[in-house]
């Protein structure tokens, strides 16, 4: 082997490929003259004989070159040239393929690291040694997830697979100089950090040892809270904030883009006393855990089941039917999303699938148009094999060139859907903000353009590797119409592809009238110029001390330049965090199934319903009249009043909560407190002053902007109580936009997808008609010769692009109601198999078909019978 | 393609070179002297595809063992690719030979057992 390398590239020259020709072609003189000189034919007839009796010569000559050549190197190279340069001849080709390709690529590109930024929302910690350990029952799946103090202590000691950690949410008061402010944390178990691996920008984590468990007040700070609020600050380790009230020293910060479970700024200890290790019913700790070194997860998976059933067993009062399962870490941020991860990837395949179908339409078409080229080099001996890696080549240099081109796309993609969220959700989504290309995203494009190739290139190179010679030839090369069966697979393509673009089509159209229902949606109160933000009082403060500061900042605030109306509540309007209260009607039949009957609770300030709008619909609001010593005030909603008292008398009746009689003294309208899809609830609104409470939000309507606002409100807090802390400010309009922005993302993206693969699809219907007509041209002008009029040969065009069109929209109906129904769960005020979207969109779809017919159609009336049938 | 005539014999594979620098060592020879020599000296039983005689030739010319000249033929005033064996050609030749006859023995004893004795 070494010696043949070697002498490879030593001495020995190889022939040129003259050298060899001549070679064969004095073979051939030799045998004609002794078939000749043996009397067997006639010397001009012997040349023939002998060139007949040799066979192939230029695939002899092709071997012989190929004894010399590092022939498949070569051989590449040629084709990457011939290639290249039929490319650069055919530029319309090209560019339509590459473009086509690109869209397919990019759109599937910017899913796949859309659905990778969603799956990896740990990208600092060892994702995939982390689980995430839930404890639920079929009844609350998927909202509970929580395990109680003993789930957590059961996990600590009975499960050698692994070592758990627990998280229970905390917002406590940072005090500033200004006042205070609520800020997000956590309260982790102590080694928490050390258990998922979190790195450190700045010291460490919990000190381990007999201080924590005694609750000595340390804290660590996550990397953004350090350098937004501390201006990053190296002396503020071991330094003190107050939280709380409470002296922590600040331990350590965490690294950049350390996110745990969730976005946050503060984390501290958590202390389980030992009177929790009886809790089995207070399920409050989120609980994850790092699975052993060696470890198998299956083995892990068991010990958490084994546990969860041995609680159950231990405390069946409480945990009886409850599940306790581990699962990937990443799931606890892409539960939510999992629905839109996967409808978004359909789309994307979808898209990607119809731009395979049009590039190997327009390969076909020309193939069909390079018929002539194809069948004479086969005639000339050029090897099948080597005519269809000629073409695959081809196929790869465009599928490439796509690849850059859809990267690129893929990149405007991403950035496009990172942008279209607002932050305040995004937060929810760790991945979200390094949406964008990855090398990972680039590793898929490649690979989706090489997928490309080979699915759009097959089927032309199976066509051409099959080119019927003597069909072709003897056509004299005029009617090269590719023959019915390949109109067929290209018509089939079309059909294929329109029906792509009508589940798209009509996808997009659902998400759309949804997204546009929501917006349009009443949520029972105003959304302009109001501003809402959390409220603490700190405990310190008794109960009348805090309802005293309550009516002190009603006060305060409305006095202030530009504040119309302010008040507190317990929640605010579509915040998705309300907690509801049992009640019962004096008189009322039990309720059907034993089930009590609840309602949210909303404690509010004789200025709550005027700042946040709530309408009232008879009786009144409550009032600064309603104070402690009155008599005890409810109001109920609009919904609770129809469903308690049909007969329209709600006020004056009797509401029983807590054993305590509150008189309903007004009806107030429907106040959406979830996602404005989410259907409405019974909701009752007492008065703070009778009802008080430490935690609540204040609503403020302002005259002008009202995020103009935010400062003068803060001052105004703080200056009625410097102790009592301020959360973070949303205007109604942002806590609206964070319901409606995934779904009009989704809208969006979906009506892009559907927008190009609909251009894509035209497109080809637009070259298969043009096609048509251009090897038709012949028989029109025949019809037009024998008296067809115009008009005619316009209908019969046309006619067969609709019939195209029109079996493309049956099988993409079919379709886009197989698709619809994973839609249903995101749908609002709309339904799935809404005949309106699927008439329109059929409809629409038929009209941008029918235009791009009608072009060629048109060429093709026009054809003069005397030209055509010269040529 | 001429189609195959049922009488001729297949060549063994790898036996070509062999033949083809037997034939060289009475002399050089053209491509088109090697088969007419090798079709003669068998009486027509092999005759050898110039798909197959021509890669070989090119073959064994390039890993040194028969070297190639443009030469004028003897009988007529042109000019025709001349092959003839190198010294490596030659102990090549002897090489395979060796091994074709032990192979031609051994097979011969499986086949005729009696023959052998």
């Amino acid at each position: 082997m070494l010696r043949r390398l070697v002498q490879r590239f030593t001495s020995r020259p190889a022939p040129s490929d003259d050298e060899i020709a001549r070679e064969l072609r004095d073979h051939l003189d030799l045998d004609a003259e002794s078939l000749a000189s043996s009397g067997n034919a006639p010397s001009s007839d012997a040349r023939f004989a002998a060139r007949q009796r040799f066979g192939n010569v230029s695939g002899v000559g092709e071997a012989v070159h190929d004894v010399w050549h590092w022939t498949w190197v070569e051989q590449l190279a040629q084709d990457v040239r011939h290639g290249a340069r039929a490319l650069i001849r055919g530029p319309a080709y090209s560019v339509a393929t590459v473009m086509t390709l690109a869209m397919g690529i990019g759109a599937a590109a910017a899913m796949y690291s859309f659905s990778d930024a969603i799956h990896t929302p740990f990208p600092r910690l060892p994702q995939d040694k982390l689980l995430w350990i839930t404890f639920s029952n079929a009844s609350c799946t998927p909202d509970c997830t929580e395990v109680s103090p003993p789930g957590l202590m059961a996990l600590s000691s009975r499960a050698p697979a692994l070592t758990p950690i627990g998280v229970s949410g905390w917002n406590p008061a940072l005090r500033t100089a200004g006042g205070s402010e609520l800020v997000r944390g956590y309260q982790v178990s102590p080694k928490t950090f050390e258990v998922i691996g979190a790195p450190f920008a700045l010291g460490h984590g919990f000190p381990a040892g007999a201080a924590v468990q005694n609750g000595a007040s340390v804290a660590v700070l996550s990397y953004e809270f350090w350098h937004d609020r501390f201006a990053a600050s190296r002396g503020l380790l071991d330094s003190v904030i107050t939280l709380d009230g409470k002296a922590y020293t600040v331990m350590g910060v965490l690294d950049k883009d350390v996110i745990f479970p969730e976005a946050a700024d503060v984390y501290a200890p958590l202390v389980l006393t030992a009177a929790s290790a009886a809790q089995y019913g207070a399920r409050y700790l989120q609980v994850f855990a790092r699975r052993a070194d060696g470890a198998r997860l299956a083995t892990a998976r068991a010990e958490v089941q084994t546990i969860g059933a041995q609680l159950a067993r231990e405390a069946p009062r409480s945990d009886s039917g409850w599940v306790m399962a581990a699962r990937p870490i990443a799931d606890y941020h892409t539960d939510d999303l999992a629905i839109l991860i996967r409808i978004s990837g359909i789309a994307a395949l979808l898209v990607f699938l119809a731009a395979c179908m049009s590039a190997a339409n327009l390969a076909l078409s020309r193939i069909a148009a390079r018929r002539h080229e194809l069948a004479l080099r086969s005639a000339l001996g050029v090897r099948r094999w080597r005519l269809a890696r000629h073409l695959l080549t081809e196929a790869l240099l465009l599928s490439l060139v796509a690849g850059v081109i859809g990267t690129v796309l893929a990149r405007w993609g991403a950035h496009a859907i990172r942008d279209a969220i607002p932050p305040n959700f995004a937060v929810f989504v760790p991945g979200w903000v390094r949406l964008g290309v990855t090398p990972r995203t680039l590793v898929f494009a490649f690979g989706a353009a090489v997928a490309a190739m080979f699915a759009f290139a097959s089927l032309p190179v199976l066509r051409a590797t099959r080119v019927d010679l003597s069909a072709v030839l003897s056509d004299g090369g005029r009617a090269s119409t590719g023959g019915v069966q390949g109109t067929r697979t290209r018509a089939t393509l079309i059909v294929l592809e329109v029906s792509i673009a009508l589940v798209l089509l009509t996808a997009a159209t659902l998400f759309t009238r949804s997204v546009r229902n929501m917006i349009a949606g009443d949520a029972g109160v105003r959304i302009d110029h109001t501003l809402v933000m959390p409220v603490t009082v700190p405990q310190s403060l008794n109960d009348s001390a805090a309802v005293d500061f309550y009516r002190r900042l009603d006060e305060n605030l409305r006095m202030e330049p530009g504040v119309r109306a302010a008040g507190m509540a317990t929640t605010t309007p579509l915040s998705n965090n309300f907690s509801g209260v049992n009640f019962a009607i004096p008189g009322r039949a039990p309720e059907p199934g034993g089930r009590g009957l609840s309602a949210i609770d909303q404690h509010v300030t004789p200025g709550y319903a005027p700042a946040a709008g709530v309408r009232v619909v008879s009786g009144r609001m409550l009032d600064a009249h309603d104070a402690a010593g009155a008599g005890h005030a409810i109001v109920v909603n609009q919904m609770m009043a129809d469903a308690m008292w049909p007969h329209g008398n709600a006020v004056g009746q009797t509401v029983i909560i807590d054993t305590t009689a509150w008189t309903v003294v007004g009806v107030s309208a429907n106040v959406h407190h979830g996602g404005l899809d989410e259907p409405m609830r019974y909701t009752v609104y007492r008065s703070l002053s009778q009802a008080p409470l430490h935690e609540g939000a204040l609503a403020v309507w302002t005259v002008g902007d009202p995020d103009a606002m935010r400062d003068s409100i803060r001052r105004v807090v703080a200056r009625t109580d410097p102790s009592v802390a301020v959360g973070e400010m949303m205007t109604m309009e942002a806590m609206r936009a964070r319901h409606v922005s995934a779904f009009s993302m989704m809208a969006g993206m979906l009506a892009v997808l559907a927008v190009v693969t609909m251009t894509i699809a035209t497109v080809g219907l637009y070259g298969l008609i043009a096609y048509g007509v251009a090897q038709r041209t012949r028989e029109i002008g025949v019809r037009i010769a024998l008296g067809a009029r115009p008009r005619d040969i316009v209908a019969q065009i046309s006619g067969s692009a609709v019939r195209l069109t029109m079996i493309g929209v049956a099988i993409g109906v079919a379709g886009a109601a197989v698709f619809a129904r994973l839609l249903t769960a995101m749908l609002y005020g709309v339904s799935a198999s809404d005949p309106r979207t699927y008439v329109g969109a059929s409809l629409g779809l038929v009209v941008v078909a029918l235009t791009a017919a009608v072009v060629p159609s048109w060429r093709a009336s026009r054809v003069d019978p005397t030209v055509a049938l010269r040529d | 393609m001429p189609a195959p005539d049922k009488d001729r014999l297949e060549l063994l594979q790898g036996t070509l070179d062999m033949l083809i620098l037997k034939t060289l060592l009475f002399g050089p020879a053209h491509g088109h002297g090697i088969t007419t020599s090798i079709r003669q000296s068998t009486g027509e039983a092999l005759v050898v595809e110039h798909g197959s005689l021509y890669p070989a030739l090119h073959r064994l010319q390039r890993d040194g063992f028969i070297a190639a000249k443009w030469e004028k033929a003897p009988d007529r005033n042109r000019e025709f690719k001349y092959y003839r064996l190198t010294a490596a050609g030659r102990r090549q030749l002897i090489q395979q030979q060796s091994k074709w006859d032990a192979l031609v023995r051994a097979i011969g004893s499986v086949m005729n057992p009696a023959a052998e004795g």
